[in-house]
């Protein structure tokens, strides 16, 4: 296994454009920690590039980008990964797929070492006026922080139990927060979406594993 | 017993607090408030996974999920 992320930023919708700019802290991350960062930005987050660079054993693999049941899409929605079809190049690999619903199918029947992904669809609100700054987005960030943390605490080199433990801290702390807020009774309205998410993501395979390792 | 029709509308009530200036991302598309709420009036799939949210967020914010965490 090689010290390398392998990581899908699709830039095609409004989704995909969210999630992307989000990765930019874990990239970043990953760089100072002297990962090789394999980042198939745009149109090259497509099929052969990713199992291309899937045969190199990169340590820790992640999916940004819609998704089923049993496949990860990327740019314009190409199928990544397929089950029956080309998910054993994950296996050995901590995945983290940030779509919807892979993780009961796909995931169980990868052979990741550890798959962290979603059995329902993963839902996140956002402000279109942002949309040209995604990261000044505070309503996409109640959603999206949390799942970068899971990330950025599996490059920090903790167990994928450990990383997914703080990721659904920080989910919590952030729905207590809305809840004990004063503040915004629109984000009380979105308390549940959260929660939705929080529910449904989901560690398959080893909790032991961590991407140093 | 409350019926379908009253659970939807319980929902769609919910759903209209929603703030107007967002947008919501699931699966493969992104929705306005109304659009969703008319997910909800027509039974879609859509429709019928917002009504799971609501019913299964209010049946764990009961059994204090989340909050005794």
């Amino acid at each position: 296994m090689s010290r390398a992320i392998l990581l899908t930023r699709p830039e095609h919708d409004d989704t995909t454009h969210y999630l992307s700019n989000w990765s930019i802290e874990f990239i970043d991350l990953a760089e100072k920690r002297n990962f090789n960062v394999y980042d198939l930005k745009g149109k090259k987050a497509i099929r052969k590039q990713v199992e291309g660079h899937l045969s190199s054993n990169p340590s820790l693999v992640i999916f940004n980008g819609h998704g089923d049941v049993n496949v990860i899409c990327g740019y314009l929605n190409e199928p990544l990964i397929i089950l029956g079809k080309n998910e054993g190049y994950l296996k050995s690999k901590i995945v983290y797929a940030r779509s919807c619903k892979s993780a009961e199918e796909l995931g169980r029947k990868s052979q990741a070492l550890a798959y962290i992904g979603y059995k329902e669809d993963f839902i996140f609100f956002y402000e279109p006026k942002k949309i040209t700054k995604p990261l000044t987005d505070e309503t996409a960030k109640m959603f999206l922080e949390p799942t970068n943390k899971l990330v950025t605490s599996l490059i920090k080199g903790n167990t994928v139990a450990e990383s997914q433990k703080r990721s659904r801290e920080l989910y919590i702390r952030t729905i207590k927060g809305i809840l004990s807020s004063e503040t915004s009774n629109e984000n009380t309205s979105l308390v549940k979406y959260i929660w939705w998410n929080l529910k449904n993501q989901t560690v398959i395979g080893s909790e032991n594993a961590k991407v140093e390792d | 017993m409350v019926s379908q029709e009253e659970i939807k509308d319980l929902v769609i009530a919910r759903l209209e607090m929603l703030p107007d200036d967002k947008k919501i991302s699931i699966g493969q598309r992104e929705f306005t408030k109304e659009e969703i709420i008319e997910h909800v009036k027509k039974g879609d799939l859509i429709g019928k996974m917002m009504i799971d949210i609501e019913l299964g967020f209010l049946r764990d914010m009961k059994e204090g999920f989340v909050l005794n965490e």
